[in-house]
């Protein structure tokens, strides 16, 4: 799998069910993505649009919040495979923002995936 | 004489002495704050365990379990604090608030300061499931506002089936972030009143949960609300007093008419009974331990 299925599985889960749309409602946010790894860095993105998520590959010009990580765990926490608490509580995934928006996005993975 | 130390993370200006009696024995206890310092607190809970100078410690200011529908849920950063303490019992008061909270709405309903049908504003329910479990069951129309207050994510949980879900998915991994992404800490507890869920304080007639909860998103206007917390000092009165609210329950346990933490009632009882929450017995030991809890209703002057 790549980030770019990842994310857009992710994004599909999101979407497709009432109670996170209606968490996300109010929540209008660009987020960078930057993938790390032997090949460079890789740069995707998420938005969230009145309950709406969307995403795509490339950067943003002025982003709400960027992570980096390298690209197996991004594809790993977007697949819901790994929660991003601990490699975030480790360093391993570096956010640039607000606390509110990580906390977000780790509760969404956990409603999706957790339990 | 058995003796234990609440350690708090709260500010040591609030540190106090003092005798209980509970089922029949006097306990001296202590409080020691240490100003949100998690680093200190680990510290002087190893000292206190390494000279044997205590029955039982309790934590204060940190949740040690979040316990809901029988699972229950240890928070790291609480549970580095516990393993400071070696063989000495830690407790954090969720034993005694699990068994007495329900208790106290019982007795509210029974005297007549609550009522089937008002709509309850729980801030925050995953700390006290018990209080949850016990509006949700008699028939209270209630929101808990773990989201919207614990994280701001604007979504009000309205049954106990759903709580108790969230629960499920969400705290085996957010118990493993820092307590200060989980609860008001520092500055956050004096810092002004963030108003944008005002609309959930106004939908409520009853207010109940943590009081730095309500405090950190407490509205302008609480006109004839009645508000459920835990413990509060003079200047929360204050607060609370000129929003006009009718009525302020602490169930801040009450012994011998003093006040004290659940987590100092509860390491009390732990020391002098020898048995934790774990026990069957615990239950019928915290009710015969002849708790009460405060009221004031400023309609009665």
């Amino acid at each position: 799998m790549t980030l770019a299925e990842a994310l857009n599985g992710f994004v599909a889960e999101c979407n497709q069910d009432p109670r996170l749309r209606e968490m996300n409602r109010d929540w209008s946010r660009q987020i960078a993505i930057v993938a790390t790894g032997h090949h460079g860095r890789r740069a995707v993105w998420l938005k969230s649009q009145e309950g709406i998520l969307t995403s795509g590959e490339g950067p943003l010009a002025s982003p709400d919040m960027e992570i980096t990580a390298p690209e197996e765990m991004l594809i790993d926490i977007f697949s819901g495979l790994l929660s991003p608490t601990e490699p975030y509580n480790a360093g391993d995934l570096l956010v640039r923002g607000q606390q509110d928006d990580m906390m977000r996005l780790d509760i969404l993975t956990l409603l999706i995936w957790g339990g | 004489m058995k003796r234990v130390v609440s350690v708090s993370l709260g500010s040591h200006l609030r540190d106090h002495s003092a005798q209980l009696t509970v089922l029949g024995e006097t306990v001296a206890v202590y409080r020691q704050g240490t100003d949100g310092d998690l680093a200190a607190a680990r510290g002087l809970i190893a000292k206190l365990a390494a000279r044997r100078a205590v029955d039982a410690i309790g934590l204060g200011g940190i949740d040690r379990y979040l316990v809901v529908a029988g699972r229950r849920y240890e928070i790291r950063d609480a549970q580095a604090l516990a393993e400071a303490a070696g063989t000495v019992p830690v407790v954090d008061g969720s034993g005694v608030k699990a068994t007495w909270e329900p208790r106290v709405v019982e007795r509210l309903l029974e005297a007549g300061r609550l009522h089937v049908g008002q709509r309850v504003l729980m801030v925050s329910a995953l700390d006290r499931f018990g209080m949850a479990e016990a509006f949700f069951g008699l028939g209270f129309a209630t929101v808990a506002g773990d989201l919207i207050f614990g994280s701001r994510i604007n979504y009000p949980i309205r049954s106990l089936l759903e709580l108790e879900e969230m629960a499920r998915k969400l705290l085996p991994e957010m118990v493993k972030l820092p307590f200060s992404q989980l609860y008001p800490v520092g500055d956050q507890q004096t810092a002004e009143p963030d108003r944008r869920f005002a609309r959930y304080f106004a939908e409520a007639d009853v207010i109940a949960g943590d009081f730095h909860y309500i405090r950190r998103y407490l509205p302008d206007d609480l006109t004839d609300k009645t508000v459920i917390t835990n413990t509060t000092t003079a200047h929360d009165v204050k607060l609370l007093e000129a929003r006009a609210i009718r009525c302020l329950v602490t169930t801040t346990p009450v012994l011998g008419g003093r006040s004290f933490g659940a987590n100092l009632v509860e390491a009390a009882l732990v020391a002098v009974s020898g048995i934790d929450a774990d026990h069957p017995e615990w239950p019928g030991l915290v009710e015969r331990a002849g708790l009460t809890f405060s009221v004031r209703d400023w309609r009665e002057g």
